[in-house]
């Protein structure tokens, strides 16, 4: 069943380690002046991020020689360990809160967010659920119900911390690799309308997501309150303009813009290398969107197929959101920028996924 | 059905175009923010990133028509603190509140604000250059001493409510201060840094200097010269009557231009605070309205004239002292009436019951269109603030009463300077002019004329014709009639007394008047309209002949003096009754000795001064009446 192994997507590679540079340089940039302000060294998360980076490229290495069906074999437990996580993070003392979510577990300096393994276990668990029972997916009672009740309990708890933006991730993660096994279009109708009226009735329960939906519609409605982070993003892209300011020249980073270097550093990006600078940026992740499902339509088998798509979905879906809610197109929830954003968690994650990724790539026969 | 891989690779397919489609549709919308809506967050951006460090510019300055300073700037320390420089913030507080005069907790308060520069506001603000002293003596850490400027009226309570005063940040609050702030204020300069979001200043940004502009100097028509007449006669009335209140205004009939507006009660402009607001806040020459009485018989008569209703000496009226009007005995203020008299006598006379024949003869619409002409019930425009309108009886509301005590003047409000304007259009050819007090705007530095506001003629109301007989008429009514105590030797005064009942809460009050007179000169060609108003005069008869008349009388004398009037050979001789004291011709005295004097036969006392035996210099100069023992100066000397 195992077939030879070959050289892993090179161009995969390239395209990774080009955003993780771009990363590191941005990251350095938008951090410099915090970091003199906070630390005394203008290269304090630089150096951090720097050895994020070494170690993710470390794990993605070691997981792109770890053969993806080890994955499906440990897919329940690792599944299980996360929800117990999950439940472990929601009780004070263990958990931690960060920007008003309970959503880290910490050791000292080493802290995860569950939230952002258990992606990784559904996409494992889901793509050997489906690659099993393809057959029946099309029918509502045996494939689709199943599944989607999984993710679905998967992303109450996830609400529970509350980590809106990953939940959402999650679940757009799961509803395109359902597609992809086959479920009905029909089914997916009926879902839609289901899943906005969810949606909405999560939004009107919590009175801090209304203000996030409102203040994007209108930042300048609450310029200080809820419309602060939208107005001070758009201040930083908008003077940017077709080349930008130039590398370390934004303004915006001058403490206007909190903690620049992390969920919005592609707006310092847009500021100081401009419309250039910012649509290279969305060119390489549409490459390795293209490379992602590439590998999933080359993969040997039905699992190798949809754990491929749900990694390269999982990605291009966070820099979708996270890029939207940037320039305003969505309302503020909370999410990083793979590769590129501040922080260990995030970083190495998003390489380990790139490594089990090219391992398919490995087997995968185009 | 079976899920094939045919489906799947569709999907795939399908999914990988989705995905590039989102990603095109966010890289449109970059694109959007940042050339659609770029310049507008630029913008926006460059506010908050900018700092201003404002640069206040100088007060326009208020001068005189002849260029004598009325509002000016003086230099007034003030008192800065920066809170991180502070030392000792308690033992800081006590030394400044002990100078300022202020509680020790609010400096603290100060000293102790998480800003970069804060000011004392109001206690430290324009202080004496003595606390200034002090506070520099002591040398404290954080506590500077800026320069300021503050408006500062050299004549102090003078001109008053024309001028206003300016607040404690040089900003207009009343009268032409508030009227014309913002040609008085300059604009704001600054230098604009950039900023980061703690304060400090953005590298690789240049800072951006904007020069304040001072505001123009503002040249009024006032003639100080006049002005301070009017005050001085205001002065004197004041303490002769006790009145409740006075208004004083000076025109001049051919342009329209306010030589002098004074009223009591006045205030002074550094000093308001301590003035109850209403007397600051009421401007009464433009502001008060009441019953303008007799003085407003000259509208009825120019109307009658212009319409050939009366030929002043031919028609004659039979006065038995009250007229009846519908059904309502109307009285003269002459009790048993003025008898058989020419209309020129019912002028001087102010006969009520023949200006009341003279509104018949007229009709209700003819009069009032007169009475509106003359600007009467709408403002004149002149440019202060709170104008009032005065008020008209509706036409359709004038019956014959109405109508008949309109026509000498009860019946109707109007505002002085209203009367003012009407009067000046009456005796000047028949040009209503709109009265105005900013003359012209100076440029601060050069001196230049940068805008200069002209004459401005509302419109023609009645012919020269008639024009030249109201001026005969209302001189005679000074030389011959009732305003007599207007009468100026060699001015030809022209004018009419005017007592007003004052009226409240619908009924008239007893022995409380407004006494007033209004009056050109001279005749012939008038230079210079003059209205007194006194309201309710104490220990006097509350007649204006008595009381108003004598104050536009010296008002006239002095002004038309100082503004180089000469005095006219011709005029209407005043009829002299014997409770007017006599004229006499002063005798030419000069080279005279001491003993010359003594056999001198003159009813006049001698003011002798100097050493010597000849008189060398005696003023007035020969030729000049005065009335008799009147006071001649002398000044002896040695013969030549």
């Amino acid at each position: 069943m195992h077939g030879k192994r070959s050289a892993p997507d090179f161009l995969l590679i390239i395209i990774t380690f080009s955003l993780l540079a771009i990363g590191l340089v941005m990251v350095y940039s938008a951090s410099a002046v915090w970091a003199d302000y906070k630390f005394h060294d203008s290269f304090f998360f630089a150096k951090r991020q720097l050895l994020f980076a070494a170690v993710g490229i470390i794990a993605m290495f070691f997981f792109m020689n770890i053969d993806y069906w080890t994955w499906r074999t440990w897919a329940k437990v690792l599944l299980i360990i996360c929800f117990i996580l999950l439940v472990l993070v929601l009780i004070p003392g263990v958990g931690v809160v960060r920007n008003g979510s309970r959503s880290w577990i910490g050791i000292g300096a080493f802290s995860i967010q569950p939230s952002e393994f258990m992606k990784m276990a559904m996409i494992s668990f889901l793509a050997k659920f489906l690659s099993e029972n393809q057959k029946k997916i099309p029918s509502f009672k045996k494939g689709l119900l199943p599944s989607l009740t999984l993710v679905f309990v998967a992303f109450a708890m996830i609400m529970l911390q509350p980590d809106l933006g990953t939940g959402t991730v999650m679940v757009g993660t799961c509803i395109v690799m359902i597609f992809v096994a086959g479920a009905r279009i029909s089914h997916f109708v009926g879902l839609a309308f289901v899943g906005i009226a969810g949606f909405v009735g999560l939004v009107l329960s919590a009175p801090y997501r209304i203000k996030r939906i409102t203040s994007f519609l209108n930042p300048w409605e609450d310029p200080l309150g809820s419309g602060f982070q939208m107005i001070q993003s758009l201040y930083a892209i908008g003077p940017g303009g077709l080349f930008g300011l130039g590398l370390g020249q934004s303004r915006q980073k001058f403490f206007y813009l909190p903690e620049p270097q992390t969920d919005f550093i592609f707006a310092i990006l847009a500021e100081e290398l401009g419309f250039i600078g910012g649509s290279l940026v969305l060119l390489l992740f549409s490459l390795l969107l293209w490379r992602g499902v590439r590998i999933a339509l080359g993969a040997p088998d039905l699992y190798g197929s949809f754990l491929a798509v749900g990694i390269i979905a999982m990605i291009a879906i966070q820099v979708m959101i996270n890029i939207g809610v940037v320039t305003g197109l969505m309302p503020v929830t909370g999410i990083t920028l793979p590769f590129l954003s501040y922080g260990g968690s995030s970083l190495t994650l998003m390489l380990m996924a790139i490594g089990v990724l090219l391992n398919i790539s490995r087997y995968a026969r185009y | 059905m079976r899920v094939s891989y045919v489906t799947v690779r569709k999907r795939l397919t399908l999914v990988l175009l989705i995905g590039f489609f989102i990603f095109a549709i966010i890289d449109v919308r970059l694109g959007y923010v940042q050339f659609a809506l770029g310049e507008m967050l630029t913008e926006r951006a460059k506010d908050l990133w900018s700092r201003n460090i404002p640069f206040e510019p100088e007060r326009g300055e208020i001068l005189d028509r002849n260029g004598v300073p009325l509002a000016t700037n003086v230099s007034a320390p003030s008192v800065l603190v920066v809170p991180r420089q502070i030392e000792n913030p308690a033992e800081t507080a006590e030394k400044l509140a002990n100078i300022l005069n202020m509680p020790v907790e609010k400096v603290y308060k100060h000293l102790t604000k998480k800003t970069s520069i804060e000011r004392i506001h109001p206690e430290g603000r324009k202080i004496s250059h003595e606390k200034a002293k002090e506070i520099r003596a002591l040398g404290l850490k954080g506590v500077y001493i800026a320069e300021d400027s503050k408006r500062y009226y050299p004549f102090g309570s003078y001109l008053s409510h024309v001028l206003g005063f300016a607040g404690i940040d040089n900003q207009g609050l009343m009268g032409l201060e508030l009227y014309y702030d913002k040609e008085l204020s300059g604009q704001k300069g600054s230098v604009q840094f950039y900023s980061d979001a703690k304060g400090k200043r953005m590298p690789d940004m240049a800072d951006a200097y904007t020069s304040p502009v001072d505001g123009l100097n503002l040249k009024l028509t006032i003639d100080t010269r006049v002005q301070t007449i009017l005050e001085r006669e205001l002065d004197i009335a004041e303490t002769t009557y006790r009145p409740d209140g006075m208004i004083a205004i000076a025109m001049n009939p051919n342009n329209g231009e306010i030589l002098g507006m004074a009223s009591r009660p006045t205030f002074d402009p550094a000093d308001f605070q301590n003035v109850p607001p209403e007397v600051f806040n009421r401007n009464l020459p433009i502001w008060s309205t009441y019953e303008p009485g007799s003085t407003f018989k000259i509208i009825t008569l120019a109307a009658a004239l212009e319409e050939k209703k009366v030929d002043l000496l031919r028609d004659h009226f039979y006065d038995s002292g009250h007229v009846h009007v519908a059904g309502a005995t109307l009285h003269c203020w002459k009790r048993g009436g003025h008898g058989s008299q020419s209309f020129l006598e019912v002028v001087q006379n102010s006969c009520n019951p023949g200006f009341v024949e003279l509104g018949e003869r007229l009709g209700k619409e003819k009069l009032f269109e007169y009475i509106k002409a003359f600007g009467f019930g709408e403002k004149t425009g002149i440019d202060l603030q709170g104008e009032g309108k005065g008020i008209l009886f509706p036409l359709h509301r004038v019956g014959p009463v109405e109508q008949a005590t309109t026509a000498f003047g009860q019946g109707v409000a109007v505002t002085p300077i209203q009367q003012v304007a009407a009067v000046a259009a009456a005796v000047n050819g028949g040009f209503l002019y709109t009265p105005y007090i900013a003359k012209e705007w100076l440029d601060p530095v050069t001196g230049e004329v940068v805008r200069r506001q002209t004459p401005q003629v509302k419109r023609r109301v009645i012919s020269e014709e008639t024009s030249k007989q109201i001026r005969y008429a209302l001189e005679s009514v000074v030389a011959q009639g009732t305003g007599k105590g207007a009468f100026v030797d060699g001015y030809r005064v022209g004018g009419k007394t005017g007592t007003a009942q004052k009226a409240k809460d619908g009924q008239y009050l007893k022995n409380n008047h407004i006494v007033s007179f209004i009056g050109f000169a001279p005749a012939d060609a008038p230079q210079l309209v003059v209205y007194v108003a006194v309201d309710n005069p104490k220990g006097t008869v509350q007649f204006g002949g008595v009381v108003a008349a004598p104050i536009v009388g010296n008002i006239m004398e002095d002004s038309l003096r100082a503004l180089g009037v000469k005095p006219r050979k011709e005029q209407m001789e005043k009829e002299t009754t014997w409770l007017d004291p006599r004229l006499v011709k002063i005798p030419n005295l000069i080279g005279l000795t001491k003993k010359d004097l003594q056999q001198q036969l003159f009813n006049l006392k001698l003011d002798v001064s100097g050493e010597g035996d000849v008189v060398i210099e005696q003023a007035p100069e020969p030729g000049v009446k005065v009335k008799e023992g009147a006071t001649i100066r002398i000044y002896l000397g040695t013969k030549r």
